[in-house]
């Protein structure tokens, strides 16, 4: 009996080199940069249009930027596919609740329920960081940030995806004025403020530069912009105004036309 | 009346001939059963008011509940089989703070109302995987009022599962007589203490007992401070209004 | 590009001469027994080539399915066509391939039939894109994917324009006027990019491909396949799919050129 109380050491031993797992991984990263910045009356959402795997050029022209009412834009990065198909139910949601409520959801609305709808899936997260951009309530041009699995908040500015780590630090800079110092006297700085010509600027400028130096942003660039109702839109639709290599179209009201209006500004990047 | 009948008020969910489900009438008469209610809009907010049935000296009157907070911006009186009200007062409460934890903002009067009146025509026999419905038509009716962005608002709901808005309106016993008063009384440029003493006096009418603090609920939704059943101070401070 | 099989143990098996089907052990099951899920692909086809032209798109496969290293069926067909103006290109498991023919021709019977009997529109390129798109997408969130990549080729009656698509296991979709799966998007996509913003410019406002050169670009591609992709075959098809209809070619080969390889140490006759 003591012979067999213990099983042979070769049978316990583990195999020395275990079996290769081969699992199948349902996420990819398709590249690709988004910003978006708020401004006093209006709300700017870009991101560029390129998509990519690994150092492959999937597509030069993809979507991440969608309109979703009158008042609200969302930008979506990371998985493509996961991106499209939040998109889709989001629209699915904001058509759902027009039906129930009689009205278009808010942008705060959207904001919470984007966030309900990202932690419904917090064991299956969908792969994607979304800036909502648009127009609150009272008028005022607001951007909301979110991470894959819900958590966020209202920001002045916020860029995201590939090109996050070069956006970013620029924006702080150049929207929240980190750095920067107030010349002795003068009025002090407050984020939120600059005019819609200066942030244009500095939306091209943030993805020209992340162009110049990250391999997944380039091909194109959408920017968004929304408009408080009643705004004059004279500073985007004056062609001397707007920085050559912009062309900008007005984007039909989508609802009733409660009196937002959204422009589409597009400008092509490097393709290197 | 009942012979001819009885082929059809057995299925609660079964037409009669001539398109009538009897049921559903029925427990439409059981709100005319109820205690008399009332509920008047006005640009500065909504009032409710119901008359108390205090059966016994023994009773405690406070314990009576028959005005009942949804949100803090929409509250809801009832008349008939209260019982039943509280199904639908729970289902309200409940899609209110979903809409608010889902939406950030608060929900709708009227969406309130539709979500309380979904819950009415569910009943009839179960059917499997079918989660436990009523195997009744509700007994009640509420009268809800509540403001929102499109300001002070009034609604009826009966056992039928219909919504209807009302600048004014009564329910219970004393209806027909109620509203009557309420018709040839309500203007559109009345203040919430124009409309407290109104109600109160519509009720006074209808009313076998002599109005007092402990037989009558008011409450009111304003913007200021949302929804709030007045105190026995307040409420006798109306109460000396009519009098005089 | 197709993973190799993974070998059982990876001490043996190093030369990846034969994929070993691996059943999970242990885990994933549920009350109702292990669901059979596809963890890797066995029986595959390689890269998938398309490409519009000026009266409609041509998309290219060749003949193979290998099993792992060895070239196992040669005479496959993997050009399908759905209907009078959609064409699948397949690459990747042969039996997902088989099975979602079998699916997708279920429904276009069905739909045939209703046809029959009323005003009932037929599915166009776009339909049946979207359908397989909502398709993988939907498997893949189910950890159970169709392990195919897909190029969608078709002509739109309506818009009366060529459609040319994408959509993978991973339910990740785009379009462009070029496209290639697998080793394709690497050794090929840059020579039909090439080819084709030659005439259209970088735009594809310009004029595009004739019928003659385009197949002559998919020629001299699926030439370059068969020089350095070791899972492709000397044999391939083309289909064209314009306005008239969809047509796909004989077998044909490539004529190649081994002669630089006598020269070279381990091909020729070298004797030492």
């Amino acid at each position: 009996m003591a012979l067999y109380s213990q099983p042979p050491m070769s049978y316990t031993q583990e195999p020395t080199t275990a079996p290769v797992e081969h699992r199948f991984n349902p996420y990819s990263d398709n590249g690709g940069s988004i910003l978006a910045i708020a401004g006093k009356d209006f709300s700017v959402i870009a991101g560029d249009t390129r998509q990519s795997e690994g150092y492959s050029i999937q597509t030069r022209y993809a979507r991440k930027v969608w309109q979703l009412n009158d008042k609200a834009v969302l930008a979506t990065n990371g998985f493509a596919a996961d991106g499209t198909n939040f998109v889709k139910r989001v629209k699915q949601r904001l058509e759902w609740y027009e039906h129930a409520h009689h009205k278009p959801m808010g942008l705060k609305s959207i904001a919470r329920m984007i966030q309900t709808m990202l932690y419904g899936k917090r064991f299956f997260p969908y792969y994607v960081y979304n800036i909502l951009g648009g127009i609150e309530e009272d008028g005022t041009g607001a951007v909301y940030s979110f991470d894959p699995v819900g958590s966020y908040e209202r920001e002045a500015c916020r860029g995201a995806g590939a090109a996050q780590s070069l956006i970013q630090p620029f924006l702080d800079n150049q929207i929240y004025f980190k750095n920067q110092q107030p010349e002795a006297g003068s009025e002090k700085f407050v984020p939120g403020n600059l005019p819609l010509s200066t942030v244009l600027s500095l939306v091209v400028d943030s993805f020209t530069s992340a162009t110049e130096r990250h391999i997944e942003v380039g091909d194109g660039l959408e920017i968004y912009v929304v408009m408080q109702k009643g705004r004059s839109a004279d500073d985007l639709l004056d062609e001397k105004k707007l920085a050559p290599g912009l062309k900008v179209e007005e984007l039909g009201a989508l609802g009733e036309g409660e009196g937002e209006r959204t422009f589409l500004v597009r400008q092509s990047l490097k393709r290197d | 009346m009942f012979l001819t009948r009885s082929e059809y008020d057995r299925g609660v969910n079964t037409f009669s001939p001539e398109g009538r489900l009897f049921q559903v009438e029925y427990a439409m008469e059981a709100i005319k059963l109820g205690s008399t209610t009332v509920g008047i809009t006005t640009p500065e907010g909504v009032i409710l008011a119901v008359e108390k049935r205090v059966q016994s000296p023994l009773i405690e009157s406070s314990s009576i509940e028959k005005i009942m907070e949804v949100d803090s911006h929409i509250g809801t009186a009832m008349s008939g089989l209260t019982a039943d009200a509280r199904t639908m007062v729970e289902h309200a409460r409940v899609t209110s703070q979903m809409h608010n934890f889902t939406y950030d903002e608060k929900i709708g009067v009227e969406s309130c109302t539709q979500a309380v009146c979904d819950l009415a025509l569910r009943f009839g026999e179960s059917v499997e995987d079918d989660d436990a419905l009523m195997s009744r038509p509700f007994g009640v009716a509420l009268l809800i009022a509540g403001i929102d962005e499109k300001g002070p608002q009034l609604y009826h709901t009966d056992p039928s599962g219909t919504f209807v808005r009302y600048d004014a309106k009564a329910i219970g016993s004393g209806s027909d007589a109620a509203q009557q008063s309420l018709q040839d009384a309500f203007h559109k440029q009345m203040t919430l203490v124009e409309a407290h003493s109104l109600a109160l006096k519509v009720l006074k009418e209808v009313m076998e007992e002599k109005l007092d603090e402990n037989n009558v609920q008011l409450a009111q939704v304003t913007p200021a401070k949302g929804f709030e059943i007045l105190g026995e101070t307040e409420l006798k401070a109306v109460i000396e209004t009519l009098a005089a | 590009m197709w993973k190799q099989p993974a070998p059982a143990n990876s001490s043996f098996n190093d030369y990846n001469t034969f994929p070993l089907p691996q059943t999970q052990r242990g885990q994933s099951s549920h009350a109702h027994g292990p669901v059979g899920h596809t963890q890797q692909p066995l029986v595959t086809g390689t890269s998938v080539l398309g490409l519009k032209f000026d009266k409609g798109v041509m998309i290219a496969a060749d003949n193979l399915a290998s099993y792992g290293s060895l070239a196992r069926f040669r005479d496959i067909q993997r050009l399908h066509p759905l209907g009078k103006h959609t064409l699948l290109g397949v690459a990747g498991d042969m039996s997902d391939f088989q099975w979602l023919k079998k699916e997708l021709d279920a429904l276009l019977r069905e739909e045939d039939a209703l046809a029959l009997s009323d005003s009932h529109p037929s599915l166009s390129p776009k339909n049946i894109y979207e359908l397989l798109s909502n398709l993988f997408y939907a498997r893949r969130s189910k950890m159970n994917p169709v392990w195919n990549a897909v190029l969608v080729g078709g002509w739109d009656k309506v818009k009366e324009e060529s459609f040319l698509a994408y959509v993978d296991l991973l339910g990740t979709t785009y379009t462009a006027p070029t496209l290639a799966t697998g080793f394709g998007a690497h050794l090929a996509q840059p020579l039909l990019r090439e080819a084709f913003e030659a005439k259209a410019g970088i735009n594809g406002d310009g004029p595009l491909l004739t019928q003659e050169e385009a197949e002559k670009v998919l020629d001299d591609s699926m030439k370059v396949l068969f020089y350095r992709d070791a899972r492709s075959i000397n044999k391939y098809q083309i289909a064209t799919i314009t306005a008239e209809g969809v047509s796909i070619s004989d077998s044909k080969s490539s004529d190649t050129y081994w002669k630089f390889a006598e020269g070279l140490r381990g091909y020729g006759a070298q004797t030492q």
